[in-house]
């Protein structure tokens, strides 16, 4: 999910021009809500809804043929969409709201679902979602209090892209495909070390996908090693454990051991994508749908492939994808369920998965086999990934204070990668950290 | 219509306060009621857009804000407690102070010496006025986006200059805080130089040339020159540059927010930014970051207050 943020980002646009944008568009723009609403209960009369969210290129395209499908088999209603900067879109929502004119739908990380539902403010979606038909797992992220609250929409996994020049020049034969086969971290750091030798000046071995609001990938490791953030009741740390120093130590060494470019760090703003267009890293872990961008960045200017991320007592990834929403005091929330079923029905979760290189989360569909339009041959280890993902990882990462957790592991990562402190010493504030956000 | 209006527009930014205020409204004060139409745009446009916006902030730093609803709910000054046990607002507090008390001096300073420069005989002077003073035209978020070209550690401008020259690495701009805070130090000067140079150029235009003259016959040398005659008597402008700068350094955002976001940690978080952040990053605390807004408001005001005073005594002494 945030990785798509950061496409919109990554070409250095600049937060602040974001911000700006963002700020006039929840001032200024005319939320197509207060379009007539007579009879839009009774799903007759035209409606118009407004959908708030952010887009990269492949993701607008999509949705965009999502509605037209929609509106071509309900005459009656329109949708408008409004596509906003990733980095304004909570502040974007926000003003919406404060106005008491809230859009008709809008799009939101799993992460930031907890923000929504903890306020109350969205639409008990039950009566139009089949529970049994989405993966449990990924169903929970969109459940609050028993009741679902949006349409788990799509989710998106971490995998590693390397360049295979790199993989050659190192002596690196023994690339995985399957999650069996993927290399346990101390094959990890060989291949790390290697590479970082044969890397020139400018260059580094890997850059991994945890910068801004990205943070809380690094529990990818945490996983791994067996750990884990909340205790099984979530209402408190658990990171001050063994697997939490461990993996804190790993991760740690990488800045350490120069296996990553010291501004690639938890708070930089160079992202996986952009570095791996660029030519400086051999490895890049990022997630899928940042597949079609890198595809025409990268313009055969080398080969790369796809792998599974490494695993240590556990293989894991991380819980990034959106849910589309709907506020429950919206004007047409039927018209707005109606759309929410449409667009996670499996015909239109097909099509749009294929054209983005996303992931579904549909049973039908997370057992079949996907026909991805942009190098579909890279997809396998993503879809090998997400399989790894357990409903307790995931209701971690989605409490309603996950927001405040993922600023903390940003603050207290960044002291321990570049500030130098210690792994025992981050355990520990991160613990307190996370206690503190929790209550 | 016209004298009247501008009899009484003109006249009350300069009537001078107390007694002879009062004896005029004895005598039956001028009272034009077009004045009205002629401050009424502006005093809308201020209160709309600065003291309503104001006394918001005053207001919701006591409050707890809930993001969605916009409802708060009272908070007492819970909020102003908070910063005293809040390491990153004294970080801020402690790195706002430090860009001040960096960047001030280092602007004016230049900005004296270039005024000078280009108040002398040099060669296509209004070219190189213009070069100065254009960073100051840019947009700060422009010149914070100049500014990750310049020092991207990896691939920044910057870097590989120093390479080209033959240094061993390059200067970990993004990843060591003191390197961050000193590459955010050098773009506010670029930007600000222009500003403190464009100022003074026009006081020393006004320092009249016979005292020179005189100095010279009096055998003073240049930097006596300079010393006792140009300092003292551009000692205005430098007053109103203080100020400026110093609110301006204050109120830092733009540059550092594009240029490094406060990082690498918090080595370069400003009050600014972290106002902005705690408003409107994840946690959305508005409350919070209106009480940070609230001292950012508060520290500039005693400074300017304690510097227009001495200001004042200084004219007096004068």
């Amino acid at each position: 999910m945030s990785l798509n943020r950061r496409q919109v980002l990554a070409g250095g646009l600049g937060l602040g021009a974001a911000v700006g944008l963002g700020a006039c568009s929840g001032l200024t723009s005319k939320a197509g809500s207060t379009a007539p609403s007579s009879g839009a209960s009774g799903g007759s009369g035209p409606v118009e809804l407004t959908f708030v969210n952010w887009s990269g290129d492949a993701e607008k395209a999509a949705f965009d043929a999502v509605i037209a499908k929609f509106q071509q088999a309900n005459p009656g209603i329109t949708i408008k969409t409004d596509t906003v900067p990733y980095a304004s879109v909570q502040t974007n929502l926000d003003t919406r709201f404060q106005a008491g004119n809230p859009p008709d739908l809008f799009r939101v990380s799993y992460i930031d679902m907890g923000q929504y539902t903890s306020q109350d403010v969205l639409l008990d979606l039950s009566d139009s979602l089949d529970a049994n038909a989405f993966e449990p797992g990924l169903f929970q992220a969109v459940v609050a209090n028993g009741k679902p609250y949006g349409a788990p929409h799509q989710i998106d996994t971490t995998a590693i892209l390397y360049r295979k020049d790199a993989f050659e020049a190192a002596g690196i034969t023994d690339v995985p495909t399957t999650l069996e086969e993927a290399w346990t971290w101390e094959q990890f750091s060989e291949a790390a070390d290697k590479l970082a030798k044969v890397t020139k000046k400018g260059q580094s071995a890997f850059i991994y996908d945890w910068q801004s609001a990205g943070a809380y990938r690094w529990l990818s490791w945490l996983f791994e090693a067996g750990g884990a953030l909340l205790t099984p009741d979530l209402k408190s740390a658990a990171i001050d454990s063994d697997a939490g120093r461990k993996a804190l130590d790993f991760t740690k060494g990488f800045f350490d051991k120069g296996w990553v470019a010291k501004n690639t760090s938890v708070k930089s703003t160079t992202y996986p994508d952009s570095a791996f267009i660029s030519g400086t890293v051999a490895m890049a872990f990022a997630g899928s749908f940042l597949v079609p961008a890198v595809d025409v960045g990268v313009k055969k200017k080398f080969e790369y492939g796809a792998m599974p991320q490494p695993r240590d007592v556990a293989a894991s990834t991380d819980l990034g994808g959106n849910a589309v929403v709907a506020p429950k005091d919206g004007k047409n929330t039927e018209a707005a369920a109606k759309f929410l079923q449409f667009l996670v029905s499996e015909e239109s979760m097909r099509t749009y998965c294929q054209a983005t290189n996303e992931l579904p989360t549909l049973k039908s569909l997370t057992s079949a086999q996907l026909d991805f339009d942009i190098r579909p041959d890279l997809m396998a280890p993503f879809v090998l990934q997400a399989k790894t993902l357990t409903p307790e990882q995931v209701s971690q990462v989605t409490v309603p204070q996950f927001a405040d957790l993922n600023l903390a592991l940003q603050n207290e990562l960044e002291k321990a990668f570049l500030g130098g402190r210690s792994s025992a010493d981050t355990a520990t504030a991160l613990a307190a950290a996370v206690q503190k956000a929790l209550q | 219509m016209s004298s009247a209006a501008a009899l009484a527009a003109g006249e009350s930014p300069v009537a001078p306060a107390g007694g002879s205020a009062s004896r005029r409204r004895r005598r039956g004060a001028i009272w034009e009621p077009s004045a009205l139409l002629f401050v009424g745009p502006s005093v809308l446009l201020a209160v709309a857009f600065l003291i309503l916006p104001m006394l918001g902030s005053f207001y919701y730093s006591t409050r707890k804000v809930s993001p969605l609803s916009g409802t708060s709910t009272p908070r007492g000054l819970d909020n102003y407690t908070t910063m005293l046990s809040d390491p990153t607002f004294l970080r801020a507090l402690l790195n706002t102070a430090l860009f001040t008390v960096i960047t001030v001096p280092l602007s004016m300073g230049l900005g004296l010496a270039l005024a000078v420069l280009m108040n002398s005989v040099l060669p296509w002077r209004k070219v190189w006025r213009t070069v100065v003073y254009l960073p100051l035209v840019i947009s700060g978020v422009s010149v914070g986006l100049i500014g990750t070209f310049l020092y991207n550690e990896v691939i920044g401008v910057v870097n590989k200059l120093l390479l080209a020259l033959g240094a061993n690495g390059g200067i970990p701009w993004q990843s060591n805080g003191f390197w961050a805070f000193t590459s955010v130090v050098l773009v506010t000067i670029w930007i600000r130089v222009g500003f403190s140079m464009i100022i003074y150029l026009a006081a020393l235009q006004a320092v009249p040339g016979d005292l020179y003259e005189a100095a010279s016959l009096e055998g003073a040398n240049g930097w006596q020159q300079f010393r006792h005659i140009t300092f003292p008597l551009v000692g205005p402008a430098t007053f109103f540059l203080i100020i400026m700068n110093v609110i301006y350094s204050f109120q830092v955002f733009d540059t550092i927010f594009v240029l490094t976001n406060g990082g690498p940690g918090n080595s370069t978080e400003v009050l600014g930014t972290w106002a902005y952040k705690v408003a409107f990053g994840p946690t959305r605390d508005q409350g919070y970051g209106a009480a940070i807004g609230v001292v950012i408001f508060v520290l500039t005001l005693i400074f300017t207050i304690v510097q227009w005073r001495a200001n004042r005594n200084r004219d007096v002494v004068a």
